[in-house]
């Protein structure tokens, strides 16, 4: 027991370690390199460096937003996988995302159509009810498919109807502030600013929270409904939290920084084996903190690998986490075999 | 007051008007063992599912513990009755500690963190069950009879006065379904729970069940002793067995029964 906890003790603190220098290392690299003593200057009176401006009003709030946005991907991935009693579920694998998505480009011609000024708030709100809608119909198509493996395909399905025709949407709307939505739609954290930053802090603050309070039913419910509902757990109840949570923080993610791929089904699938456990109490924070790290890597990536050009994010994470969804299919394939 | 769980007229079944089971009425008094038998689909597991309100009941009552099982919410209920299923739990990473240790849910604080407490009780009823020496391996990898064990501790350090268990020696060998029997027997007699129970293995009947249920054709077939409940005539009618097979059935039963009442009852 006690090896238990210092080990967690040991990934947490490792984890926290890799979280400081990977943000570190986002605020030097790109376009304009900076170095790590301009960095800590311009933290401190931005007005007197030469970076100052880049660092403060560009950099920062894209690095925290791929910071909160990553971590609550993962976790509302985490959650799900909870709801489905199974690994292989993520936001964007069954079509949530892109059905976020969908709503956000509808909402932004409709209104900007109208002369509207959107509110960040607006977009998670639109993208919260294409999340659930997506959601509703992955959950009727699972009363019908019992395989999971199945389940993701019509999700799939489902997010290339979505993605589809937001296309149209977006190539039909000529108005210049939503021929700029292209970008957003194929997943980017580019042109985050501090408003948004501040509003999914909250969002996904509030729900973390609420998430890890839930720990011990969600712990319960690893076992099975029938024990749960023993244990005295109230499962109906338990379900629509689960969901609701999982839907806010996609939804969230989606409405900043658009449908991004793979992180919410492959970082729970790696925090478990580097924790070696199942227990929410421990899984939450970690699927976090994973999420967290993992995205900033990849955005870090995504912009400056053929800079000055940027690649979206969906393609980095892509490439390096859909591997990671194929060994989980192939193993649990074999699994179920042997 | 010794009743702790009756069931008076009770109907069960999946859907309203179509029952499985009518007119079920029993009484189990506390340190008392009830075996339910019958073939199989009879709906043995069907009434065990609805005392623990995996099913909704029909119609009819369930006391327990002399309240109307409707007074008594979720939270009540889990510090009441236990429960060991026949169905496969397929939790992952998780040590045959962490699965015992969910047995302690209805005790633990908002977060679900062991006290001192709970972790005594967890270890009682490991050594109970003789679990010692598997408690830290992955409960998915350990063997049908160990996992059984396993989630009858979980039962076990629930602490309930009521435990209701589901085919709990369905699929072991001999030497495991002896002792899974030997630590409920135990339980019963020395910790007075009420325990009710489905079974297969009429053989065992007599060594540890103080009454019997007999199941058949939508009903409460009969009632009583084993002695009375396990007779050629009975096991006829209620595993629809051809006339004379159910003597033969039962002598060579009633035969089998003693050499194992002899070594259940010995420990």
């Amino acid at each position: 027991m006690n090896s238990e906890k210092k080990r967690f003790t040991c990934l947490f603190i490792s984890m926290a370690l890799l979280l400081l220098i990977c943000f570190i290392f986002s605020l030097g690299v790109g376009s304009a390199d900076i170095t790590v003593s301009e960095i800590i200057k311009s933290l401190i009176s931005p007005g007197d460096v030469q970076f100052g401006k880049i660092i403060i009003s560009i950099r920062l709030p894209r690095i925290i937003a791929a910071l909160i946005l990553g971590g609550a991907l993962s976790v509302s991935g985490y959650l799900l996988q909870i709801f489905f009693g199974n690994p292989i579920a993520g936001p964007y694998v069954l079509g949530i995302s892109s059905g976020a998505k969908l709503f956000v480009a509808i909402c932004m011609v409709v209104l900007v159509g109208q002369g509207v000024y959107i509110s960040s708030l607006i977009m998670v709100v639109a993208a919260f009810v294409g999340s659930i809608i997506a959601m509703g119909i992955v959950m009727l198509l699972a009363g019908k498919v019992r395989n999971m493996s199945l389940l993701v395909v019509c999700g799939v399905m489902i997010g290339y109807i979505c993605s589809a025709v937001t296309e149209f949407i977006i190539t039909f709307a000529n108005d210049s502030n939503i021929v700029n939505l292209h970008n957003w739609s194929l997943g980017s954290f580019s042109g985050i600013s501090w408003e948004h930053v501040i509003i999914s802090a909250i969002i996904v603050s509030v729900t973390l929270v609420l998430s890890f309070v839930m720990s011990k039913p969600i712990g319960a419910y690893q076992l099975g409904e029938a024990y749960a509902r023993n244990m005295g757990v109230n499962i109906k109840y338990l379900r629509v939290v689960l969901i609701l949570l999982s839907s806010i923080l996609s939804a969230t993610v989606t409405a900043f920084a658009g449908p991004i791929s793979f992180v919410g089904i492959a970082v729970p699938h790696i925090m478990r084996g580097a924790m070696k456990t199942a227990k929410p109490l421990i899984m939450i924070p970690a699927c976090f903190m994973g999420g967290a790290i993992i995205t900033l890597l990849c955005d870090c990536i995504a912009r400056t690998a053929f800079a000055p050009t940027e690649v979206s994010i969906s393609a980095v994470t892509a490439v390096f986490l859909a591997p990671v969804v194929i060994y989980m299919l192939v193993a649990r394939r074999a699994l179920s075999r042997g | 007051m010794d009743k702790k769980l009756s069931t008076i007229a009770l109907e069960v079944g999946y859907k309203k008007g179509q029952p499985v089971v009518k007119q079920v009425s029993f009484d189990v008094k506390a340190g008392e063992i009830i075996a339910v038998v019958g073939a199989n689909g009879a709906g043995k597991s069907t009434i065990l599912k609805t005392i623990t309100r995996q099913l909704n009941k029909l119609d009819g009552n369930i006391r327990i513990c002399d309240m109307d099982d409707s007074e008594i919410n979720e939270e009540a209920m889990a510090k009441k009755v236990s429960m060991v299923t026949t169905e496969r739990i397929h939790p992952e990473l998780m040590t045959c500690y962490d699965v015992v240790a969910t047995g302690r849910y209805p005790y633990t604080g908002r977060l679900g963190i062991l006290s001192d407490d709970d972790r005594e009780a967890i270890a009682y009823a490991i050594k109970l069950v003789g679990a010692e020496a598997i408690v830290s391996e992955d409960f998915s990898k350990v063997s049908d009879g160990q996992r059984q064990r396993v989630m009858l501790a979980r039962a076990i350090c629930q602490d309930t006065d009521i435990m209701i268990l589901d085919e709990p020696t369905s699929f072991l060998d001999i030497q495991f379904k002896l002792d899974i029997l030997t630590i409920i027997r135990k339980l019963a007699h020395e910790q007075n729970k009420a325990v009710v129970m489905s079974i297969h293995e009429l053989e065992f009947v007599p060594a540890i069940a103080d009454a019997v249920i007999g199941i058949y054709d939508n009903s409460v077939y009969k009632i009583g002793s084993p002695k009375e409940i396990l007779t050629g005539e009975n096991l006829e009618v209620m595993y629809g067995m051809a006339a004379g097979e159910g003597k033969i059935m039962a002598d060579g039963l009633w035969q089998y029964a003693q050499a194992l009442e002899r070594l259940i009852c010995q420990k």
